[in-house]
């Protein structure tokens, strides 16, 4: 699905999905995007974004048993689909084209 | 310890993102909290961000939402008969809200038709009907638009008046305006052809304009450019038709229509009362200004209100009408006094289809009450399944909002058809012209209406839903048909609903029997066999002199005519009309005004007020002659209760400055009714029309045959007087006694109207109840006729049920119209509001209506074969 248009969050979001491979879940999603690009992400803005992917269907989600260190709560993990990895190509593959030749002063 | 996140946000994380999205973000939060130690303030602004979770867009429309609309839907769909009877039952009770509505919203909120309504204000006097004289707006005028302190971009003045207007010979009166020449500049109104007024319009000498609505140019001149420059007359003028004002635009005095437009300087009476510069209270205006730009209503108000002081200390006057200016934006019908008249009307139609739509609802919450006893079993069967009760509610509030939605868009094209209906049907009002009324449905009755349904939807689904999410799962899933409880509740609903309409109904027989009552009071003149011709005979064909000789001879005329018995003039028409006069006995007094009338002698005789002290009017009371009067019984004894007021002064005029008339009291005349047959007794004076002359009377005619007859032989007779004496409408005093109860005959169409619409709704509610305890009891009724009963026993046994249930919400209904009933009471003509008639007819009929919807089942239970009702074991 070529017509599948990400926004740079979206990117962000689902680059650090990947990068954390088994891991994925709320916490170390919000981590590793905070480290690598310095900036600040809220839950509400984290958790739409990832619904949002969801329902294009580019990541899918599971809830994981409860653990006593989240006050009984289970995590949710997310994993890229097919869609999603199609997509995050396509958006690299466009900004490349776009650098092609590019030189800043 | 480890320290905890802040409960309240917690709690509202979890309103936010319900289930187990919240859970999970709440442990993301949980888990970070721990890790960075704290940092309540961090932990709050994180949970404030989820808004943006439960405003994604995919959550708005959660999917099990649209599965219940869905499913809704689709349960409507498979049973169409319940779905129609619930939605027709809802779309009578919102239309005729929306109706209603429609009327109210014309006469309180419905902007002028011009740009920037919002900005017009109206300006109003507290206390009066004008605002100011003429005089007093021009001042007025050049105060508030003044480029210092400018509070108006322009200020305008209007009257609006009843206008008879010449078309081809024949006259018509029609509502018209009488307004400054920037009217239109200050409104935004273009003339759709030709021009509106310009301030030479205004000059004394000038030629005297005048600009038509669209429908007066569409009826008299077919819409025909050449009407630009044609002439109409208006009285004793001639006007040149210099525009056309654009379609929709029917002037400022909702809710009248007007036809036409003059400058407010070329009306004669207007025109010699500014030529007289010591005269500052008249002629009277009311006004309207379109607010500056920038400028604040309030601010604007108060600074109206020094200018007007400012006004009154410049030019002091002796007559003074204390009241404060108040603005308002420009909404409905502008006059106070229109407000003040509509509003008690409007509340009492609105709380009556109020109660409509609440019998309506609680027809539905019936249905949907008898469906959920069809659907225990399924919803217990999901709820074994693991629905929670919530989501079982939720179902039903589903099939509330679908049903409501048919039956609010069902119901406003129902209104559409009433409000057409009711434009065509409402009386026109004697001598006040058209109504405008367009009722057209805009978009503040599309949201009522929506509200109303909404409300309704939660009303009625409310009980079900509840019921719906609370089966008794066992007993349910074994198809036991136990519900005693549920069937109690369907009992209660109908007799709350025969209760609600019993009341409606004894409220609509009440206003029925006092118009009927009404139409007995005596008038205290006779009616039978007179008839009233308007005759014009004034300026320029008449002068007072003339005229005086042409009524002179017209009357020998008319009196010497086959089939005449009498014949007699005065000023007005009596119910029609009344003119006012102002008088005191002491000439110190300051004036009070009482009703009036100019006539000549024989009017008594003519009329049959017997003249209970002292002489009627004679030839001898002529203008050199001292002035006479005749005053009612009513004028007599509040002035000199215990004294003879033969021979008594009273003091005529209302200009305290000069000097006024003295006039001796000759006579004292029986009260009688003069403006309309439902009126309180009022002071009235008479005088003779040889003192008093005024060029625009009725003549009045005693023919021995029937009157209405005698229209066009007397038309006949007065063309071959003078064919060109202008005459108006002729009518008979039994039509004009009739005309002036328009106002209780409209409360009685309309209550009857809506009374009959809520039996039938509460009837078909009955019908509903009654059926479905005959479909419950099929068996039993199988097996007692099985057992031997007799058909009749059964066929009693239904039909007793439901006469049981009517008969208490008779007794609840009759309670409760004791109560409200007095509300009533000013409507009612001097009837009591427990008029036991109105209470028994409303009853009685209400039973037959019982006695029909039980029988229908009744019937179908005798019917009742016992081996196919014992065949369902």
């Amino acid at each position: 699905m070529s017509d599948q248009y990400l926004g740079e969050f979206e990117q962000l979001v689902l680059l650090a999905v990947v990068r954390l491979a088994e891991g994925a879940y709320g916490v170390p999603i919000r981590r590793e995007i905070e480290r690598r690009t310095g900036r600040k992400v809220t839950v509400g803005a984290l958790y739409s974004t990832l619904d949002r992917l969801e329902a294009k269907g580019c990541v899918s989600s599971r809830f994981a048993d409860p653990t006593a260190e989240r006050g009984g709560r289970s995590r949710r993990y997310f994993r890229i689909e097919p869609l999603g990895t199609e997509a995050l190509a396509h958006a690299k593959e466009m900004l490349d084209r776009m650098w092609k030749g590019v030189r800043l002063a | 310890m480890p320290k905890l996140p802040p409960g309240l946000a917690e709690l509202i994380l979890r309103r936010l993102v319900p289930g187990r999205e919240g859970e999970i973000i709440a442990g993301d939060l949980r888990e970070e909290f721990e890790s960075r130690g704290g940092g309540r303030f961090w932990y709050w602004r994180e949970v404030l961000s989820c808004v943006a979770v439960r405003l994604s867009p995919h959550r708005l429309t959660a999917p099990d939402l649209r599965q219940d609309l869905h499913y809704a839907v689709r349960v409507l769909r498979r049973n169409p008969g319940y779905t129609l009877t619930a939605m027709v039952c809802l779309a009578l009770g919102i239309g005729v809200n929306s109706t209603v509505f429609t009327m109210v919203d014309e006469l309180f909120w419905e902007p002028l038709a011009v740009p920037q309504p919002d900005r017009v204000m109206v300006i109003a006097r507290t206390g009066d009907e004008t605002v100011c004289s003429y005089r007093d707006y021009q001042e007025f005028e050049r105060r508030v638009t003044a480029p210092g302190g400018r509070l108006f971009s322009g200020l305008m003045a209007y009257d609006n008046i009843p206008i008879s207007l010449d078309v081809e010979g024949s006259s018509q009166i029609v509502m018209g305006e009488a307004v400054s020449a920037n009217f239109a500049d200050v409104l935004q109104v273009p003339a759709q052809a030709g021009r509106w007024f310009a301030p030479e319009d205004e000059q004394p000498g000038s030629d005297p304009v005048a600009v038509l609505s669209d429908g007066a140019w569409t009826r008299r001149f077919g819409r025909s450019m050449s009407a630009i420059g044609q002439r109409v007359r208006i009285e004793t003028q001639w006007f040149r038709v210099v525009g056309i004002a654009p379609p929709g635009f029917l002037g400022v005095s909702p809710p009248h229509a007007m036809e036409i437009w003059i400058p407010f300087t070329s009306q004669p009476y207007a025109r010699e009362l500014l030529a007289n510069p010591g005269e500052r209270e008249r002629p009277r205006v009311q006004l309207m200004g379109r607010l500056a730009a920038g400028t604040r209503v309030r601010a604007a108000e108060a600074a109206l209100q020094t200018v007007d002081e400012q006004i009154r200390r410049a030019f002091p006057r002796d007559t003074t009408s204390t009241g404060a200016l108040t603005l308002a934006v420009s909404a409905g019908a502008s006059n106070p006094g229109v407000r003040e008249v509509a509003a008690p009307i409007s509340i009492m139609l609105l709380s009556v289809t109020g109660i409509v739509l609440l019998i309506a609802c609680v027809n539905v919450a019936n249905l949907l009450l008898s469906r959920s006893a069809v659907r225990r079993r399924e919803m217990a069967v999901r709820q074994a399944l693991g629905a929670s009760r919530w989501r079982l509610a939720r179902q039903t509030l589903a099939e509330g909002m679908v049903l409501a939605a048919g039956g609010a868009v069902l119901g406003l094209f129902f209104g559409i058809g009433a409000n057409r209906l009711l434009a065509r049907s409402i009386p026109a009002l004697p001598h006040v012209g058209k109504v405008m009324l367009d009722l057209n449905v805009n978009w503040r009755v599309a949201i009522f209406a929506a509200v109303a349904a909404l409300a309704s939807a939660v009303l009625f689904t409310f009980s079900p839903a509840l019921e719906h999410s609370r089966p008794g799962l066992t007993s349910s899933l074994k198809g036991d048909q136990a519900g005693t409880r549920r069937m109690r509740q369907r009992d209660v609903y109908v007799i709350v609903q025969v209760a609600l309409s019993l009341t409606l109904l004894i409220a609509a027989t009440l206003v029925v029997r006092a118009m009927q009552h009404a139409q007995t009071i005596d008038p205290g003149f006779a009616m039978d066999h007179r008839l009233a011709a308007r005759i014009y005979i004034s300026e320029p064909e008449y002068t007072p002199e003339s005229g005086k000789l042409f009524l002179a001879r017209l009357l020998d005329t008319v009196r010497a005519a086959p089939g005449v018995r009498s014949a007699t003039i005065s000023y007005t028409t009596p119910l029609s009309f009344s003119d006012s006069t102002c008088t005191s006995t002491t000439p110190e007094e300051r004036p009070r005004r009482a009703s009036s009338d100019v006539v000549v002698p024989g009017y008594f005789d003519t009329m049959a007020i017997p003249i209970l002290r002292g002489r009627q009017f004679a030839p001898i009371d002529q203008p050199g002659s001292p002035q006479v009067v005749i005053v009612n019984q009513t004028f007599a004894t509040r002035f000199w209760p215990n004294e003879d007021p033969i021979g008594k002064t009273v003091w005529l005029g209302c200009d305290v400055k000069r000097p006024r008339d003295m006039a001796e009291v000759v006579g004292v005349a029986r009260d009688a009714k003069y403006e309309s047959l439902d009126e309180a007794p009022r002071r009235f004076i008479y005088r003779p029309l040889a003192q008093s002359w005024v060029g625009f009377v009725a003549l009045i005619v005693d023919a021995s045959g029937s009157p209405a007859e005698y229209t066009a032989p007397l038309r006949a007779l007065l063309h071959r007087l003078d064919p060109n004496l202008r005459v108006y409408e002729i009518q008979t005093l039994e039509l004009a006694a009739s005309d002036s109860l328009w106002k209780v005959r409209w409360q009685a169409s309309l209550l009857a109207v809506f009374g009959g619409l809520a039996m039938l709704l509460a009837a078909v509610g009955l019908y509903g109840v009654v059926a479905y305890s005959v479909a419950q009891r099929t068996r039993e009724i199988g097996v007692r006729l099985a057992m031997g009963a007799q058909r009749a026993d059964v066929l009693w046994m239904v039909l007793a049920r439901g006469l049981g249930l009517t008969a208490a919400g008779i007794a609840v209904g009759l309670a409760l119209s004791a109560g409200v009933m007095r509300l009533l009471a000013a409507a009612l003509y001097g009837m009591s509001p427990l008029d036991p008639v109105a209470f028994t007819v409303a009853s009685l009929a209400w039973m037959a209506v019982a006695m029909l919807a039980s029988y229908v089942p009744a019937r179908r239970a005798m019917r009742v074969d016992p081996v196919v009702a014992l065949r369902w074991e």
